[in-house]
């Protein structure tokens, strides 16, 4: 964050020219790993290559892709955003009372509905606070995950969702063409994003702002509107993963989507975003999140023992140490090159 | 994440007066306590605090070094997660019938080595401080989860129970150890030019950098200071449960930044003193003592802690842009 006073140069010329250099970096490292371990795993156990487990994996890390897709772009714009992991909470258990027959029972499409706005509300306080209060995102975000928490214990009030209706439930089992529902609004939100940030002006625009906020002001871009834009989006994508990813559970309890957040911010970094903005794509956010969703299984198909499955988060943080000190190793070169 | 820098707050922080936040810190404390002496005596009792106290104390030791982070324009992320380890570290130390004073050090060893693997990472390697304890936060849980598998080891003896239950008079252990470490940070940072150094660090790097200041090893220390206290409170906590798991102190880290930033400390770094952390740990910590002693409901604590936080934050940020 104290970085963010040095002007970044500006990310090239905003044209087709940089396609190339918008994909060419860190997004082929995770690339890498992720394909060495598919395959390398693939060859001890040729099951984990099986189109039911990779399925598996794909459904594991939706949450991770959809909510990744908008907080990249908040990332672009040299922002940040820590409040989705409490915002997942409190809407999961809004849609559990609005839909359960046990509480509102409510339609299961009214009830969508009402957590995607409840979302989408929740980012454009985030957003508010942020462009117009002129506060840190980190603070704001903070600041309203702790609200949340505590909304959460209370709207709970210690009763457990037990009864989700089978129409919510289709949104985590159902399949439509053979592939299940989450995968394909994560495909349509990964595509959506990507065609957002490379081919709209909206998603250039993002970009000028994040690489040079005062440049991208005196040009006249609309930066307050951009912000809060970025920040509604990920509220409402924060729902969308909600949607897609709670009617997995058997039970909604306080704990739902706790540390999701923190997942969340891995991902857009280690897919390359850089932290001050302006740098980053959706290809690299997407092939994070995947990368650090193979983990777990990877432990268990090669049949490491019961208790392998306890290095996971010490693996995904080798995976993201890993990642920052191969930008370090690539930067100095670079610097050595141009000397 | 920009903002503009006001150079003359570089010199208020030195000063003896409460800064704005400070006093508005002040004046809710005292609503709290005037409530409370209102609606229920006791709990200002002295036996009531001392008793209510037991659960301060690791989030006040954590906080220390936080301010300092803060002030320098860092973050540590990863306290929580090492505090996990140390605990499970001495755990397994316990359960391989080693002394109890070599598994306290070597849990100790491990933390203050956890914390210095994040200075190295952001002092010389030079990434962003968020990066760098974001990663480590996943990687301390997931060895402390990896190496202890996801048991609990307990039944520990009372001579080290007792280093978070015992008392000196009637003063608890673990505020003795608080109250020698605010001292000798709180004489550090008044009498002697580090203090100036963090906050010139945190107004621009690279300016400390070339008026001589060690930016590096300062931020070095700093780290591997953050990262024994870390140590020093999943002790503490492992004492006050007797029990000993790779999931204590799970968003400890959050508890705390909320606590530097309430206390008036920029985020951006350059400004931030103790005296106002401590401050937003004793708002934090009675609110939530009062309202589960008065109604049973502390939930409301964070609803109220958020909201403070934001308005704190907001009401400076529009403040500032009228100054300017």
């Amino acid at each position: 964050m104290t970085t963010a006073t040095k002007t970044q140069p500006m990310t090239k010329p905003l044209a087709a020219s940089n396609f190339v250099a918008l994909f060419r970096r860190r997004e082929y490292g995770v690339l890498a790993l992720l394909l060495i371990t598919l395959f390398s795993v693939g060859a001890v156990n040729p099951a984990f290559l099986a189109a039911g487990n990779l399925r598996d994996i794909l459904v594991a890390a939706t949450p991770a892709i959809i909510v990744g897709c908008g907080l990249t772009f908040v990332v672009l714009m040299g922002e940040i955003d820590i409040s989705m992991g409490a915002s997942m909470g409190v809407l999961a258990t809004v849609m559990g009372q609005l839909t359960s027959p046990a509480h509102a029972h409510l339609p299961v499409a009214e009830g969508i509905a009402l957590t995607l706005a409840l979302g989408s509300l929740i980012g454009l306080t985030n957003g508010l606070l942020v462009a117009y209060g002129r506060m840190p995102s980190i603070i704001v975000t903070l600041g309203m995950m702790t609200i949340l928490q505590g909304v959460n214990v209370i709207l709970m009030n210690g009763h457990w969702i037990t009864d989700m209706p089978p129409g919510l439930r289709w949104f985590g089992l159902g399949r439509v063409i053979g592939i299940p529902v989450s995968l394909w609004i994560a495909a349509l939100v990964v595509i959506a994003s990507i065609i957002l940030a490379r081919d709209t002006p909206l998603g250039r625009r993002i970009y000028a702002s994040g690489s040079n906020p005062s440049a991208a002001a005196l040009t006249g871009l609309p930066v307050r509107s951009l912000k809060l834009f970025v920040f509604t989006l990920t509220g409402l994508l924060t729902a969308v993963a909600t949607v897609v990813s709670v009617p997995l559970l058997s039970v909604i309890e306080p704990g739902v989507g706790s540390g999701f957040e923190l997942l969340a911010v891995t991902c857009v970094v280690v897919g390359g975003t850089s932290i001050s903005g302006g740098k980053g794509t959706i290809a690299g956010t997407l092939l994070a999140a995947l990368l650090l969703s193979v983990v777990r299984p990877t432990l268990v198909f090669l049949k490491l023992g019961p208790s392998a499955s306890y290095w996971e988060r010490a693996i995904q943080g080798a995976f993201i140490l890993a990642a920052v000190l191969l930008d370090h190793v690539a930067r100095s070169h670079r610097r050595k090159a141009d000397a | 994440m920009i903002q503009a820098r006001q150079p003359n707050r570089l010199l208020s922080m030195r000063g003896a007066l409460p800064s704005m936040q400070e006093l508005v810190l002040i004046v809710l404390l005292l609503g709290l306590c005037g409530m409370a002496y209102h609606l229920s005596p006791d709990f200002l009792g002295p036996r009531a605090q001392i008793m209510l106290s037991t659960h301060v104390w690791e989030l006040a030791l954590l906080a220390l070094p936080m301010t300092l982070i803060i002030l320098t324009g860092g973050i540590d992320l990863s306290i929580g997660s090492t505090m996990a380890l140390s605990a499970v570290v001495f755990g397994l130390c316990f359960k391989a019938h080693l002394p109890i004073g070599a598994g306290i050090s070597l849990a100790l060893l491990v933390g203050a080595v956890a914390g210095a693997l994040n200075g190295i990472f952001v002092a010389y390697v030079k990434v962003h401080p968020l990066i760098v304890t974001l990663a480590t936060l996943a990687a301390y849980r997931g060895v402390a989860e990896g190496i202890s598998l996801g048991q609990p080891v307990s039944g520990f003896p009372d001579a080290f129970t007792q280093l978070s239950l015992g008392t000196v008079g009637p003063v608890p252990i673990p505020a003795v150890i608080f109250a020698v470490a605010i001292v000798i940070i709180g004489l550090v940072m008044a009498r002697t030019p580090v203090g100036l150094w963090l906050s010139a660090i945190g107004y621009n790097e690279t300016a400390a950098e070339f008026s001589g200041i060690a930016v590096r090893r300062i931020k070095l220390l700093l780290y591997t200071a953050s990262g024994l206290m870390a140590s020093m409170a999943g002790l503490l906590f492992v004492a006050r449960r007797n029990t000993a798991k790779a999931d204590i102190g799970t968003g400890m880290e959050l508890a705390v930044i909320t606590a530097v930033v309430l206390g008036g400390s920029s985020i951006f770094g350059g400004r931030g003193r103790l005296f106002g952390t401590m401050l937003g740990i004793l708002l934090i910590h009675e609110m939530r003592e009062f309202l589960s002693w008065q109604w049973n409901r502390d939930e409301i604590t964070l609803v109220v802690i958020g909201v403070l936080l934001i308005l704190s934050v907001l009401m400076d940020s529009l403040l500032s842009a009228k100054k300017r």
